[in-house]
């Protein structure tokens, strides 16, 4: 079985922990103290990843420690649909937002670990450079409705939106608003109305999709 | 009075059942269409414990809180406590709503016992709306074919032809945001490109 080391508030084990609900693979998951133990950067833990970041993805002998890599290993082996569109300029495009979703971890990612967990550094730069990311995504996400479209490429949900989604979907944990960002806003909906979406601390499920539950 | 109707939002980015922030002069609002289509704008706070409504989400014609879940109907009054579920909730517990209507695409909210009708805009379509960390002199700086106050509106070039646009100012606790219109026809995305590099050169303006 695959097997994820995994933090129940980091927005890129989410990313992996929601792409293998919507592709229906089962994770063995290994809970990883990453606060306050600080346990992903214990001398154990860099036998597996010398970086010391989470998540890391085992399969065999296969260890990955980018969430990208791990979005397309489990798109390959469970749902190649999830790769998006394979012509020239959708590959292209998927790409672009795989590593546009290491900016939204630079900025307002780290926004987030600096109010929640304490996290040292330029809090009102990570925000702005949120703020810039957010606007490009805001653009982007636009001209597709312009287009007809819902997804950042391609007709149907893709890991190009898995990867972005968490860190955006979080933003608000970092003092980063997403009033300004109505385009965004609606696709934070579609993602959080799939089927099989999971929840995480700070993103909820959408409780209209389902009825208001029977008081007995 | 139909000066007091300030765009707080354009009706495309607000489908039914959805719940979205406002503003109008520094009240903060939750806006919210329910599933059959009806536009509200309430004061954005739960009476219970203060929660932003715009949080909360959307079930038939209710509101309903993200915290703990109290309902409000179609009047603003309290219609349901789930923590109380055979309490009937005293007439007392109501949101505060203002006057809301949608015209030409664009959500426009004044006080409750505003008369009259927002300006009307013929000829022109919804585009987006952005934030802007400048103020409206630096849009027109940027911009000189712009012209007005509340409403910006001229004749600019987009992708090499002259195209009407309109920008309507709103303004907000963490800065301006233009809710932007151009002429039907236009191509949305070149007029959404021009409305970045607007955007920019703008900001440019006012930290200058």
């Amino acid at each position: 079985m695959i097997r994820l080391y995994d933090y129940v508030l980091s927005a890129s084990c989410y990313k992996i922990r929601l792409m293998a609900a919507l592709l229906c693979v089962k994770l063995e998951h290994e809970a990883v103290d990453f606060h306050p133990g600080r346990a992903h950067k214990s001398a154990a833990f860099a036998q597996l990843n010398p970086a010391g970041t989470l998540p890391v993805l085992v399969d065999g002998d296969l260890i990955l420690t980018e969430s990208t890599a791990m979005l397309v290993y489990l798109a390959q082996l469970s749902g190649r649909d999830w790769l998006g569109p394979c012509d020239p300029k959708s590959a292209a495009q998927v790409q672009h937002w795989l590593a546009f979703s290491g900016r939204l971890a630079a900025s307002l990612g780290m926004a987030r670990l600096h109010d929640m967990l304490l996290y040292e550094g330029d809090i009102d730069a990570w925000r702005a450079q949120g703020h810039a990311a957010l606007r490009e995504l805001e653009a982007a996400l636009s001209e597709r409705r312009f287009a007809g479209g819902v997804w950042l490429v391609g007709d149907a949900p893709s890991i190009a939106d898995i990867a972005c989604f968490p860190n955006v979907a979080l933003s608000q944990d970092g003092g980063v608003s997403l009033d300004a960002y109505p385009s965004v806003r609606l696709w934070t909906r579609a993602i959080r109305a799939l089927d099989r979406f999971v929840e995480m601390p700070g993103i909820h499920r959408l409780h209209e999709l389902r009825p208001a539950p029977e008081v007995a | 009075m139909t000066q007091r109707w300030t765009a707080t939002g354009l009706s495309q980015d607000l489908p039914k059942a959805v719940a979205m922030a406002g503003h109008w002069q520094g009240h903060d609002l939750a806006v919210w269409r329910s599933a059959s289509g009806r536009l509200q704008a309430w004061n954005d706070r739960c009476p219970h414990r203060g929660m932003r409504l715009s949080h909360g989400f959307v079930r038939g014609e209710t509101l309903a809180c993200i915290y703990h879940g109290w309902v409000y109907g179609a009047d603003g009054g309290c219609k349901h406590i789930p923590a109380h579920p055979a309490l009937t909730p005293p007439a007392t517990i109501r949101v505060a709503a203002f006057a809301c209507v949608e015209q030409d695409g664009v959500i426009w909210v004044a006080p409750a016992e505003t008369v009259g009708a927002p300006v009307a805009l013929r000829g022109l379509q919804p585009l987006r709306s952005i934030s802007l960390t400048c103020d409206v002199v630096a849009v027109r700086l940027a911009e000189p074919a712009l012209s007005g106050d509340d409403v910006l509106r001229g004749l600019v070039q987009i992708g090499g032809q002259a195209c009407e646009v309109c920008l309507l100012v709103q303004h907000g606790a963490s800065g301006l945001t233009l809710h932007a219109l151009c002429a039907v026809g236009a191509d949305r995305i070149a007029a959404s490109r021009w409305l970045e590099d607007l955007r920019r050169r703008a900001e440019r303006k006012g930290a200058a």
